[in-house]
């Protein structure tokens, strides 16, 4: 392998070597401390959530778009899984109820974008904002708690671990959901005609719409897969704290969803993009935030860090596929 | 009478590209010239040179009796140049316009009066009766085009080169432009009138320059006597050698019509029809509303009045796919913005609107997808060496060919080509011909939309001219010269001998 091919490699996969040299300073700095099964199986769960809704960040934004209400959308359908389950007495219940409401308000953030020509920031701004104020006013600014009679069922959801044996504590079940989620988009991302046609929108809706794709199925399609996968992000997160908080819960979700996916080597002009770039963006992302934890950084300090090394990640990128454009 | 400008022997080449040879260009004071000939005939290099913005590598040039030795300096204040494409900004009012980048001040601020009064003085001048603080976003096209001439007018302009000025707009609002122009004209200013409408160069004109390839090839004061045949024959020259691509072909039912179809600004009451196995060519000026007509024909351009029948049926083209499902592609112009996807690979590229028809279970079989590129790349001999590589790593020739190949994989009965050969090379041009009739033959009818002559000539059954947005004439294939579609195309009409 020459050196070009070297640069070609690494300018594709830029993001797994940004997560690998993140991984390497860790353990230099942190040792075991950081690496030991417990922590890295912590790290894992508390980024599932955010690492699901970045999948259909992703596809959002290889379409040339961008959501800016998931993390309203996250604590709205969360609201609705327990107080369906809540109603009902039925978990499933609960669960198809979240995910019908993701899927629904998917399709009016496609509708308001693709039918009436919104610019995606804008139409999402507004959405945040509605979706969010409803789940406060229905809750007087307060959460929802999951009925005791439901607790065990429900709770078993994300408060599972799977492969226990000896000393491995196993993988908890949020883990799973996320790498078979990743998979599937990935999947759908690479193998669909939907899916490639979400590429073909992004990098050049004129043609893409000339060439006879239904550009406004196409995007309503990505909303409602991005507010599906919201919605099971909001299943796992109110199965581990047993409760959705309308104020609290998914605020700055979006924002951190949308760092990952832009770690993650995914162009926000639209039309390039990997999910797996957007696993390791995500992962990066995670440590740096647990080596911050791990070294007594000051708590209020820690966002700062991150914001530089958000900056400092793509800064990176552009430099090498700047340079790969030459050949 | 004086000369306004005298051009001697001017020579100009980009690289080992002659565009002008020796060319003479004179303009009395005050009249209005007509400067003419073909795309790619030396107009524009001619007038880039007389506005400044090109040097000349030979030659000499003299404005207002006095030689010009540094072409910039005395250019910049004597001549005006209107380009033909707007250069106004739209949220901004008339005289602001005026004066951009060249403000009028008291102190730190603007003087809004002053430039306004004299903005008013400019614009009395030209006989022009508007206030210059309207927005321009609120005026018509002609208007826009009077405020350039304004802009040129302004700095004392003794000469102004108008290149197509009137190709956008109506009829009322070129009357309203000649106007202005004969009012500048007795004013003593010179004019320079570039066009291809010839019979507005007979209505207003006082002499021409005709060019074709980079030679003057006529010139003379425009008379009674003066017909557009005699221009357009000078423009155009001897005839073109169309080679053995055409071929004698089974015509059979009528697969497309179109009946009464209009949109506003853009075609009016347009009808048209095309039969199994034809190919019928559509040509005409800029602005003849060709583009915009088929691509509503392809579902790209809604909504239009009329109705498109296709084998008999009528259907409704609200968007593309619905001329997929008519059996009807479509290949639009301008291949870099509208056809080709730079970031997915030349196969992906390929079966892009057929990617659900080799699906399994909702996954693109690669086996399947692999076989069809194949079988393109080879029929239509595609020049590549790896199908997954980028589309943009090919030329644009073979770029061409994938875009032809991925409305082929629809299997369509009806393919719409706009500007089917742009920025294509000529070995590349004639395999695209070729498969163009190769196709007619085994029953495809395909409508060609192409500013060149020649292009039709080699193709095409029959061709019908545009003009502002109108059928003007139907020509069969014996009559499809130069010199009839450019005579019809610039306004004029064609009787059949």
């Amino acid at each position: 392998m020459n050196f070009k091919n070297l640069k070609t490699m690494f300018a594709e996969n830029s993001s797994l070597f940004a997560f690998i040299l993140i991984l390497i300073v860790s353990i230099f700095l942190q040792g075991t401390t950081f690496f030991n099964i417990q922590n890295i199986s912590n790290v894992l769960l508390n980024n599932a959530t955010i690492g699901i809704i970045a999948l259909g960040m992703t596809l959002i934004i290889i379409s040339g778009g961008i959501d800016l209400a998931v993390g309203a959308q996250l604590a709205s359908t969360g609201i609705i899984a327990i107080a369906v389950a809540n109603n009902t007495g039925s978990v499933i219940l609960g669960i198809l109820a979240a995910i019908a409401a993701g899927m629904a308000m998917g399709l009016l953030s496609g509708t308001i974008i693709s039918k009436f020509g919104i610019p995606a920031f804008i139409a999402t701004l507004g959405l945040m904002q509605i979706y969010r104020s409803i789940a406060q006013h229905q809750l007087n600014g307060g959460g929802i708690l999951v009925d005791r009679e439901l607790v065990g069922g429900f709770l078993y959801i994300s408060n599972t671990r799977i492969l226990e044996f000896g000393n491995f504590p196993g993988i908890p079940l949020p883990v799973i959901y996320w790498l078979v989620l990743a998979v599937v988009v990935h999947i759908v991302a690479n193998k669909t005609s939907f899916g490639r046609h979400i590429y073909a929108i992004g990098s050049n809706e004129k043609a893409a719409n000339l060439s006879g794709i239904n550009i406004h199925r196409v995007k309503l399609g990505v909303y409602m897969l991005s507010g599906a996968l919201v919605a099971v992000a909001s299943i796992i997160e109110a199965s581990r704290l047993g409760a959705m908080n309308s104020a609290v819960s998914g605020t700055m979700a979006e924002l951190d969803a949308i760092a990952a996916v832009v770690i993650g080597g995914t162009a926000m002009s639209g039309g390039k993009g990997k999910i797996s770039g957007t696993v390791f963006g995500m992962l990066t992302l995670a440590v740096i935030n647990n080596m911050m934890n791990l070294m007594g950084m000051p708590p209020f300090f820690v966002a700062a860090i991150r914001g530089g090394i958000i900056i400092l990640a793509v800064m990176l990128q552009r430099s090498v596929s700047a340079k790969e454009k030459q050949y | 009478m004086s000369h306004a400008v005298e051009m001697k022997d001017i020579y100009k080449s980009f690289g080992t590209n002659n565009v002008l040879k020796g060319v003479d260009f004179t303009l009395e004071k005050g009249s209005i010239h007509a400067l003419l000939g073909e795309n790619g005939a030396g107009k524009s290099t001619l007038m880039n040179i007389l506005g400044g913005l090109l040097e000349v590598d030979k030659g000499t040039i003299s404005v207002t009796g006095t030689l010009v030795s540094d072409q910039k300096s005395v250019i910049d204040e004597k001549i005006g140049f209107v380009h033909q494409e707007l250069s106004l900004v739209n949220d901004l009012n008339i005289f602001e316009n005026l004066f951009l980048g060249n403000e009028k001040k008291k102190g730190i601020f603007l003087d809004k009066k002053a430039m306004s009064a004299e903005a008013q003085a400019t614009l009395d001048r030209m006989g022009v009766d508007i206030d210059p603080y309207t927005m321009v976003s609120e005026l018509s096209p002609s208007y826009k085009q009077i405020v350039e001439i304004a802009r040129a007018m302004m700095k004392n302009a003794e000469v102004i080169i108008m290149d197509e000025p009137t190709t956008s707009l109506t009829d009322v609002e070129i009357e309203k432009i000649f106007e202005v122009m004969g009012t500048l004209k007795k004013q003593g200013i010179s004019l320079i009138f570039i066009s291809h409408k010839l019979n507005e160069v007979i209505e207003i004109c006082d002499s021409y320059t005709i060019l074709r390839d980079g030679n003057l090839v006529a010139k003379g004061a425009v008379t009674i006597e003066t017909t557009e045949k005699e221009l357009s024959t000078h423009m155009v020259g001897a005839e073109v050698q169309t080679s053995g691509i055409y071929q004698e072909r089974q015509i059979g039912d009528l697969v497309l019509e179109l009946k009464g179809m209009s949109r506003p600004r853009e075609y009016q009451d347009v009808n048209m029809n095309v039969r199994k196995g034809e190919i019928v060519g559509v040509t005409g000026l800029m602005g003849d509303g060709r583009t915009e007509l088929f691509a509503s024909v392809a579902g790209a351009n809604h909504p239009y009045e009329g109705s498109i029948l296709v084998n008999g049926k009528e259907v409704t083209m609200k968007r593309t796919s619905a001329a997929k499902f008519s059996k009807l592609g479509y290949v639009p112009k301008n291949r870099k913005e509208n056809a080709i996807i730079k970031d997915l690979s030349v196969e992906e590229n390929l079966v892009l609107p057929i990617m659900k028809n080799i699906s399994r279970v909702g996954l693109i079989e690669t086996k399947q997808k692999k076989e069809l590129v194949a079988s393109y790349v080879e029929k239509l001999n595609i020049k590549v060496s790896d199908t997954t590589n980028m589309i943009t790593s090919l030329s644009g020739g073979n770029q061409q060919k994938v875009v032809l190949s991925k409305v082929l994989s629809t299997n369509p009965e009806i393919i719409i080509l706009d500007n089917p050969t742009q920025g294509v090379d000529i070995g590349a041009k004639m395999e695209i011909y070729r498969l163009i009739v190769e196709l007619a033959k085994q029953g495809l009818s395909f409508i060609i939309l192409s500013s060149e002559i020649p292009e039709l000539q080699r193709v095409c059954d029959r061709a019908y001219v545009m003009f502002h947005g109108q059928i003007k004439q139907e020509f069969a294939r014996d009559e499809l010269t130069e010199e009839n579609i450019m005579l019809v195309a610039t306004g004029g009409t064609f009787e059949s001998a």
